[in-house]
């Protein structure tokens, strides 16, 4: 996030896009209700008619898949109504002139086309964006978890630079991150392409200052992203697999594939985790770890806030912190692994090498009970709430002129609907940890898919009936969800269930520059369970 | 034109003000301490339960402090004579209608009960007890909330809250006179409701009058608070978790949020953050190492064993098939400080750069 959580309540207009925020970030949620009932405006874009777009001034049920059509529409409004801070634009930008060639074309009405967005709320909701001063964006995975992800996140870009709605409280571009510390992850350079603090692993100097910081050779070359590195293992290329704290075969697309790649080409898993998992059933080492309450160290949120994690209990039987169980690994290896005494030695080693969290350290912690929002490069800086207050951090941001791409795999005569995926606010991923918890149980319990009321009585299925899902790459059974929320033609269905999996049919085709699958587009059809519903796939196509 | 900044007095201190602030507001800036019971600093002020009653010079009535506006010059009073022998009746009143311990005082909760600290301070005038027919919900079957009519003042914190912060009305005030009670449409269970189980209800009560049903009630007295940072979403609620239990079999037993305006997530958590630490403690967590033997069985090894199993195995992988044939999956749940040993494992033990975690997926 370029703004900090605190700031959305001082927002004056919510651009919220691919996000069902209520559900998947329900304390930023709460902010965004704050400012709303302040006063803010709120559009909301997204294929579902969440919770969200029920209070929104401008709600746009785009089909799925048509991001870039909205947006660059958004774009073209902006532009030829003169809507844009020219000033910033010259003063900050390069190649506007590029965007402004491209969305040239992309008019709200043929826009509506597309989208499936009236034109004229099209033309609306943009110049609410534009001319409103705090304005920010929040997005999550209904953005990125398309084969058109990247460009997505661009066209988003766009209309922030356009705008100028950069560097100022309450106004910027904010992806609020899913995990408890995937932001800190990244940080901490667990990339295939970034040491810790995004030094890259192909600059020269980096290197250098990570052999001598570590004592040994390091490999100049990029390595895989998740993604690349599972269909790595599909292929054989990738043998031999270290994983901790992480599903892959339930949180991975076409989950099949990959499950016949470990069974046939992984020589060799090691698991390290708190429960067993569908991934676990294939390792050929398990290490018991830690959960949070666990351990000491840091985890950093979306707005990018480094803050302490304590150790509250002991890990059960002979399980152990996972840090210690690394240390143990590296030495058993064959390396000098220092004997860290702790995790706030660990910190000061990595911000040692890091400049971004170079003024950061537990100690520093104990005092800011807030915690401390990187950049923070010295021990007496304050941390950094907003981004790019001073311009863009990077001196110039480009413009990056975006045309549409349909997703990969559309709706057909076979597979006539549009499956997306998703979260709901009761389980956590996975799931491992929330189907253990009753109320989460009580409240959703087993897999849905969730449909427009009209396509459920054109094939002739009841609110609650069990279904199968059938796509190209496989087929779950689910619970029918009649449901107001859904387009006519789209259904919906959560990821958590490790005995329906959702990611057996999802499709892993992958954007081009991250290789996120696209989990939000795939084509499917529905089958009954019990022979009341229809079969006949000619009947599920759209009227 | 008069300016938006500008000096009050309360209790004969100058204090600064900005116009559009309350007096509460103010005196919390100034550390002066109004006591309330329906006031949140999350929720618009309802001037309900007249426990903040103040005098402001030139005003007949004593007004609250949570909802009485500021203005140039205005002198207030917190403490006086006048302000005691209205807190006296007040109380009294509260007692009436409220369930008392042996001693006469309202009762000890799990969630304390700031009646009772009140009461303790200024002596409630004595009247008769009365009987408020107030409904509860005894067959809820939800497993978290439980609301206890008895514990119950009518302040409203809770269904303000969940209609100011949380959004989504599940509670209300229903009924009038002493049959006034917090009620769900048709008085069902909170699951047929609205309902999101966040809990806040019971964060914000001031007497104890909604009950965190899981945990232990009131918790026992050496259990300790060890504040961190949430383990699901990305928004780092901070949690304070009460810990019961001393080494080796302590066990985490209940969940809160710090107050609200000193943590990023402002004294408010959701279902997830507030209840869901039963995995914590689940039988199902594993327990020991295991290796995968001959028989293709998992059999429980020491650490050492697996330790050296998982170096061989990975070691073997690379002198077979060089460093780049290794994938090293880091973990956005585990720590920063994980996810740098891990990368400098994956970079400095093994000489790839195969590592990554699920923020790609």
């Amino acid at each position: 996030m370029t703004n900090s959580i605190d700031e959305i309540r001082d927002a004056d207009l919510l651009f919220v896009t691919g996000s069902n925020t209520t559900e998947a970030h329900p304390i930023i949620a709460m902010e965004m209700k704050r400012a709303i009932q302040r006063g803010a405006k709120l559009i909301v874009s997204d294929p579902r008619k969440i919770w969200m777009a029920d209070i929104a001034d401008i709600f746009l049920q785009i089909r799925p898949g048509t991001d870039v059509w909205l947006l660059n529409a958004m774009a073209n409004v902006i532009i030829s109504e003169g809507l844009t801070d020219d000033e910033f634009i010259a003063r900050s930008t390069v190649d506007f002139d590029k965007v402004k060639e491209t969305v040239a074309k992309y008019t709200p009405e043929e826009a509506e086309k597309v989208t499936g967005a009236p034109a004229e709320l099209i033309r609306e909701a943009a110049r609410l964006y534009a001319t409103t001063k705090k304005a920010g964006i929040y997005y999550t995975l209904g953005i990125t978890e398309h084969t058109h992800g990247t460009d997505n996140v661009y066209c988003l870009a766009n209309l922030v630079l356009m705008t100028g709605h950069l560097g100022k409280r309450s106004a910027g571009m904010n992806p609020l991150r899913g995990q408890n510390n995937v932001q800190g992850a990244n940080d901490a350079g667990a990339s295939p392409v970034f040491y810790p603090g995004y030094q890259r692993v192909t600059d020269a100097e980096a290197q250098k200052k990570f052999e001598e910081a570590w004592g040994v050779k390091l490999s100049p070359n990029e390595g895989q992203n998740l993604n690349v590195m599972m269909k790595s293992v599909i292929k054989g290329t990738v043998r031999g697999l270290y994983v901790m704290g992480e599903d892959i075969v339930i949180s991975e697309p076409n989950a099949s594939k990959l499950e016949v790649g470990l069974n046939e080409n992984c020589e060799f898993l090691v698991c390290q985790e708190i429960f067993h998992n569908v991934t676990t059933q294939f390792a050929d080492v398990i290490l018991p770890g830690a959960c949070f309450a666990e351990k000491d160290g840091v985890f950093t949120n979306s707005d990018r806030r480094v803050q302490r994690v304590r150790k509250a209990v002991d890990p059960p039987g002979n399980a152990r912190e996972d840090w210690k169980i690394l240390i143990d690994f590296a030495k058993a290896s064959g390396y000098p692994m220092p004997d860290y005494s702790s995790p706030a030695e660990i910190y000061d080693e990595m911000a040692s090498l890091t400049p971004k969290v170079a003024g950061i350290s537990h100690r520093r912690l104990e005092e800011n009970v807030m915690g401390l929002q990187w950049p923070c490069p010295e021990p007496d800086h304050p941390g950094t709430p907003t981004l790019h207050v001073d311009g863009p951090l990077k001196g110039k941001a480009d413009f990056q002129a975006v045309e549409y791409r349909p997703s990969a795999e559309l709706p057909d005569d076979e597979y006539p609907l549009v499956l997306s995926t998703g979260r709901v606010l009761y389980h956590y991923n996975a799931a491992t940890q929330t189907r253990r918890e009753a109320g989460s149980v009580a409240k959703v319990g087993r897999n849905f898919i969730e449909m427009n009321r009209k396509d459920a009585k054109r094939l002739g299925f009841e609110n609650g009936e069990m279904v199968d899902v059938v796509s190209r790459r496989g087929r779950v059974d689910a619970e029918v969800m009649i449901s107001p929320r859904m387009r006519v033609g789209c259904v919906w269905m959560p990821m958590h269930f490790a005995e329906s999996r959702a990611n057996l049919i999802t499709n892993d085709a992958g954007d081009p520059v991250t290789q996120t699958g696209e989990y939000k587009v795939c084509a499917v059809r529905i089958e009954s369970r019990n022979g009341n519903g229809n079969r006949n796939p000619e009947r599920q196509r759209r009227a | 034109m008069s300016s938006n900044r500008f000096d009050i007095e309360i209790n004969g201190k100058a204090c600064s003000a900005e116009k559009g602030e309350t007096v509460f507001e103010v005196a919390a800036r100034e550390g002066i301490n109004i006591p309330t019971l329906c006031h949140d600093t999350r929720l618009e002020p309802a001037g309900a339960c007249r426990v903040c009653l103040v005098e402001v010079e030139g005003q007949r009535r004593l007004e609250p402090g949570c909802a009485w506006k500021v203005s140039e010059g205005m002198k207030i009073t917190t403490e006086s004579e006048r302000i005691e022998r209205h807190r006296k009746v007040l109380y009294g009143l509260y007692l009436a209608d409220h369930e008392l311990d042996g001693e006469g005082l309202p009762v000890e909760t799990g969630n304390g009960n700031q009646l009772r600290e009140l009461a303790m301070k200024t002596e409630p005038l004595a009247l008769n007890p009365v009987e408020a027919p107030r409904a509860g919900r005894p067959s809820d079957e939800n497993p978290y909330i439980r609301f206890e009519p008895e514990l119950c003042i009518l302040c409203a914190r809770c269904t303000r809250y969940c209609d100011e912060v949380e959004a989504v009305n599940a509670i209300t005030l229903a009924n009038r006179g002493s049959h006034t009670t917090i009620a769900t449409a048709g008085m069902r269970g909170l699951l047929d409701t609205t309902c999101e189980l966040c809990g806040g209800c019971i964060d914000t009560c001031p007497t104890g009058a909604l009950v965190e049903k899981k945990s232990p009630d009131p918790l026992p007295a050496d259990a300790r608070k060890v504040r961190t940072t949430c383990n699901f979403c990305g928004v780092g609620c901070q949690l304070d978790l009460h810990v019961v239990g001393t080494n080796g079999t302590s066990r985490v037993a209940k969940v809160t949020s710090p107050p609200p305006g000193e943590t990023v997530n402002d004294g408010n958590l959701c279902i997830k953050g507030r209840f869901a630490y039963d995995f914590i403690h689940h039988e199902d967590r594993i327990t020991e190492p295991l290796i995968r033997g001959e028989d293709g069985e998992l059999h429980p090894a020491t650490w050492d064993e697996a330790i050296a199993a998982a170096a061989e195995g990975l070691g073997k992988v690379k002198e077979k098939y060089g460093a780049d044939a290794l994938g090293f999956v880091s973990s956005s749940r585990c720590t920063g400080e994980e996810n740098y040993l891990m990368q400098k494992i994956s970079r400095a033990v093994y000489g790839t750069n195969n590592i990554h975690q699920c923020s790609a997926t």
